[in-house]
């Protein structure tokens, strides 16, 4: 041990200048690297080449770099797609596993940490040189590099980073700055053309740069720009990354063409006329009402409702169990059993949602065998009079023997949810409960639920894969506020299933802590869930195609995993069956479920309702 | 009170004023519809104005009965929630025709007849209901279509987003608007016109000092101050007008105040203080009755001004609190990408608005008409 020690000393002393690669450093040859290559493609392997994806973004981009002022806009996701989005690894988008993208292999070293990713060695940028790791060691250095006038990735890789450097030509060493149960999600990263952008570095970069199209790892370049109007990208034939498994069946089009509509009602009409192959549809209104014109009518245009498992995140109403009204767990459900959500949803959301249940809703964590409360005067009733309330005043609201009435506040601060409130207050109030509105701005209502200065708020947070049990349930958080626990929740035993699934090294372990923090949460009814739409509606014309499925299990944008092709055959055909008005045979079905949501989804439903 | 005695010249001013038949009948127009409005819970309202049943008087305009006192039951069994007063009409309705069937039929007397089917004899009950049998907050989904509907027998403006009566909500709304734009000039018009007085008769450093506050205060924005001000305090009626106060007394100041710097120079004034009266005496008994042109003339302005930002506060959303009726947030609604085809959502409370603020502004034009002092100048 000692002459180990001393050895290592040795070696400082003789050559200070490689110790940073060297002290404690591993022999890159004797690592044993891990893959994943056993997952299923993403796309259609078989999927038609060419044609035009055409599609629109709300402006045009006042800048092509994707750091620095004004670099994220209605644009950015194109860009990024073909640019920053080609990183070390993946998530996969159906198996939650990570798999290879510039890296072919990785190793996570013992302190969750450190890890050393290989390149792989086809990987070429837009130019035709080679992504080495030096390339990423470049990214590393450009974040953190005060010319790039970008605070967040600035203060981003001093938090998450200690270093990153090119070991080999091909092998890239990251170390975070703390230990990590998914480092490979921490510590990820993306390469910078270092041969491009290495000289300009400098006061000046923010301006030299605004205008000049990015250098990426990805298979699409900008082609042509009409500035003011569209950007055009073209596929790169061949690429490097079009025998690679997980990049088969995606990227299929020739040309992507992005035009400027400025809003996304205009953006409808100009899909009607053929000028966009595909538009999402955002709201239950023109899902429900206007979805009947000629082209749909006529079968060229299809429209689907496609069902996506991506985590929801928690939204609905959070009790203050702080509160003497809402520290009764009685008075809870009576609340939990009063809300009509269906009411609302045929009423004001054209029946378009599906009532959530979990707290970790849309996860790998979430309890399956949870069913939602469901609007039930008789339970809200017998609740009502556990917590005390057996007799209505005068007004025809609850009343205890000492005289508290069954009225409540309830603050925050979406005005979009107004009408909701309202609907749900008017229900509450035929059932005997008082809710009051308190619709503040949206900063200081999130405030005060972080300060617990509410009795009933609207919680509404994003998540991803994995849920943060701790900073919501855990009783560290209970004597300050401040934070995620609004609710003030927390006892001996969930804190230890939190423990469980924070640090647990066996999963099937942590799933069953999470299934039972889920039911715990349900039973104690201090969160109601409102809806969520685990769906992307759309349409799209007749020569657009899709893999089975649709679209992958954790879809978020139509830029992120590029699966749709266009036949090119059936656009001809179609122009003409347009030309001469010949109708096509409609396509009746709307749903597709690839992924079992909806049918999970009405299973929940139906067995509620028993 | 003696300042309210009118003397001549303004008795002359009000018979003017009533000779302008445009803004007399608009004055007269506004006062019976404001007046209407007071008593709102009488003609829209979704509880009945008089029930008759078993022979006893209901008036549940203001008071809650529950299900059990009309024998009505919810459909999950319970007795005690708030009785549905168009159930019962429907009810007895039903039970009138059918007993009429029933006789056609029947060989006995009609007595026989209720005898053999008590039920029959719930048929004699009544329920008058207000014009508009519907409150501004309960929605209504018996329709199809979910809301917005579209006008109709039932809902003569047909219903918001929330399915709620566009006409009980405007009528509401306008009783809203009229007492927070009168409580907001009265409140602010005396504030002012104290300040102002005092301004002007006192002088010196007083009205130096003050009038420099007045200046920086008036360059506050307005509606920052609204948004912050709901940061700290519960959004509410009495808030928006306290503050809608705080901004609003400034204006009034500056005429009383070169008023009084006036009419203190005159003999009568000093006649006044030779006597011996207070200050204040002088002011407010003597001098304010002289004064009072700008205040009456601006006051239908100012009555203007307040409707109108009240709901435009509604509209962007930092008005009075929901579900208050407002017409703002009706505009709110109407405008809404979802709702552009709902035209009756945008154009209802945009043509009240405009009734509104038309006659106000005729009104405001004949007083400002009848007090014009230019009418008697003589020029040499």
């Amino acid at each position: 041990m000692l002459k180990k020690l001393l050895m290592a000393g040795l070696v400082v002393a003789l050559a200070p200048a490689v110790t940073a690669t060297m002290a404690g450093a591993v022999d890159v040859s004797s690592i044993e690297w891990e893959t994943n290559m056993d997952d299923p493609m993403i796309g259609n392997p078989d999927a038609k080449q060419g044609g035009t994806w055409k599609t629109y973004m709300l402006s045009y981009p006042l800048t092509f770099r994707l750091q620095g002022p004004d670099s994220n806009d209605s644009f950015a996701g194109w860009n990024r797609a073909f640019t920053m989005d080609f990183t070390l690894v993946a998530l996969h988008p159906v198996t939650d596993n990570f798999i290879p993208r510039l890296a072919t292999h990785w190793k996570v070293m013992d302190d969750n940490r450190t890890i050393y990713y290989k390149l792989d060695p086809d990987a070429r940028w837009s130019d035709g040189e080679k992504i080495t790791a030096d390339d990423f060691a470049f990214c590393y250095e450009m974040m953190r590099s005060e010319y790039i006038v970008d605070p967040f990735y600035n203060t981003y890789f001093e938090e998450y980073y200690e270093s990153v450097e090119a070991v080999e030509e091909y092998v890239v060493k990251i170390v975070g700055t703390k230990e990590s149960w998914r480092p490979l999600y921490d510590y990820n990263l993306w390469p910078m053309p270092e041969h491009v952008l290495a000289g300009g570095l400098n006061e000046t970069w923010v301006q030299d740069h605004n205008l000049k199209f990015q250098v990426g790892a990805g298979p699409y370049t900008v082609s042509k720009t009409e500035n003011g109007q569209r950007v055009v990208f073209e596929r790169q034939r061949p690429w490097w990354g079009d025998d690679k498994q997980y990049f088969k069946g995606l990227y299929n089009v020739d040309e992507v063409d992005i035009k400027v509509i400025l809003d996304a009602d205009r953006a409808f009409d100009h899909f009607k006329k053929g000028e966009l192959s595909y538009q999402r549809i955002t709201t239950a209104k023109t899902w429900a009402q206007d979805m009947e014109f000629d082209s749909i009518k006529k079968g060229w245009v299809h429209k689907k409702r496609v069902f996506i498992d991506y985590p929801q995140g928690m939204y609905g109403f959070a009790m203050n169990l702080q509160d003497p009204l809402f520290s009764n767990k009685d008075f809870r459900k009576a609340v939990q059993y009063s809300f009509d959500f269906d009411e609302l949803n045929k009423n004001l959301m054209f029946g378009a949602y599906f009532r959530g249940v979990s707290a970790f809703e849309g996860t790998a964590y979430e309890n399956p065998n949870l069913k939602p409360y469901g609007f039930d005067p008789k339970k809200a009733r017998e609740h009502l009079a556990a917590a005390g309330f057996t007799k209505r005043g005068k007004d025809g609201i609850f009343v205890r023997e000492d005289g508290t009435r069954a009225s409540f506040t309830l603050t925050y601060g979406s005005p979009g949810l107004t009408r909701h409130m309202t609907v749900a207050k008017q229900k509450f109030e035929r059932l005997g409960i008082e809710m009051e509105l308190l619709l503040l701005e949206a900063a200081t209502a999130f405030q005060r639920g972080l300060e617990r200065e509410y009795q009933m708020t609207i919680m509404s947070r994003t998540t991803n894969l994995y849920p943060a049990p701790h900073q919501y349930f855990s009783t560290e958080f209970l004597d300050t506020t401040n934070n995620n626990n609004i609710w003030a929740f927390g006892n001996q035993h969930v804190d230890g299933l939190i423990d469980i699934f924070r640090f647990d090294m066996d999963e099937q372990k942590r799933v069953s802590a999470m299934h039972e923090i889920d039911a715990i949460i349900q039973d104690e009814a201090f969160y109601v869930p409102f809806w969520q739409a685990p769906f992307v509606r759309m349409v799209y014309w007749d020569h657009v195609e899709w893999p089975k499925g649709f679209l992958p299990r954790r879809f978020e944008q139509i830029t992120d995993w590029q699966v749709m092709s266009i036949d090119v055959e059936k656009e001809q055909a179609l122009k003409a069956a347009m030309k001469a008005g010949k109708a096509y045979t409609r396509d009746e079905v709307v749903d597709v479920d690839g992924w079992g949501v909806k049918a999970k989804m009405m299973q929940a439903k139906g067995e509620a309702s028993n | 009170m003696n300042f309210l005695k009118l003397d001549p010249l303004m008795v002359k001013r009000l018979q003017r004023f009533r000779r302008i038949k445009r803004g007399y009948y608009s004055f007269l127009i506004l006062v019976i519809l404001f007046v209407i409005s007071l008593f709102s819970e009488f003609i829209a309202n979704d509880r009945a104005l008089i029930v008759n049943y078993e022979g006893k008087l209901y008036f549940p305009t203001f008071k809650f009965y529950p299900m059990a006192e009309f024998g009505q039951m919810d459909e999950y069994g319970f007795d005690d929630v708030e009785a549905d007063y168009h159930g019962l009409k429907t009810e007895i309705a039903t039970l009138k025709a059918e007993f009429k069937d029933r006789m056609e039929t029947w060989d006995g007397s009609a007595a026989e007849l209720l005898e053999s089917e008590p039920r029959f004899q719930r048929k004699d009950n009544w329920v008058l209901m207000p014009m508009i049998p519907f409150d501004p907050y309960e929605p209504d989904f018996s329709y199809d279509e979910p809301p917005p509907n579209a006008p109709d027998g039932r809902h003569w403006l047909g219903t918001d987003g929330q399915g709620r009566d566009v006409l009980a909500r405007l009528l509401y709304g306008f009783r809203i608007s009229m007492t927070f734009a009168l409580a907001l000039v009265v409140i602010s018009q005396t504030f002012g016109t104290i300040i102002g007085s005092f301004q002007g008769y006192a002088g010196g450093w007083f009205d130096l000092y003050s009038q420099r506050f007045i200046e920086i205060w008036g360059t506050l924005p307005f509606l920052y101050v609204v948004i912050i001000l709901t940061n700290f305090f519960t959004p509410s009626a009495k808030m928006l007008l306290i503050v809608f106060a705080l901004f609003n007394w400034l204006g009034i100041t500056y005429y009383m105040r070169t008023e009084m710097y006036r009419e203190k120079t005159k003999e009568y004034c000093l006649a006044a203080r030779s006597y011996g009266a207070s200050s204040m005496r002088v002011m407010f008994k003597h001098l304010l009755p002289n004064c009072l042109t700008p205040l009456v003339t601006f006051t239908p302005f100012l009555i203007v001004g307040a409707i109108f930002s009240l709901t435009a506060l509604d509209y962007l959303g930092y008005g009075l609190p929901p579900p208050t009726p407002s017409w703002g947030e009706l505009i709110d609604q109407g405008l809404q990408s979802d709702n552009r085809d709902k035209i009756w959502l945008s154009m209802s409370p945009f043509a009240a608005i405009s009734f509104t603020l038309i006659l106000v502004t005729f009104v405001g034009e004949s007083v400002r008409e009848a007090f014009d002092p230019k009418q008697y100048a003589r020029y040499k």
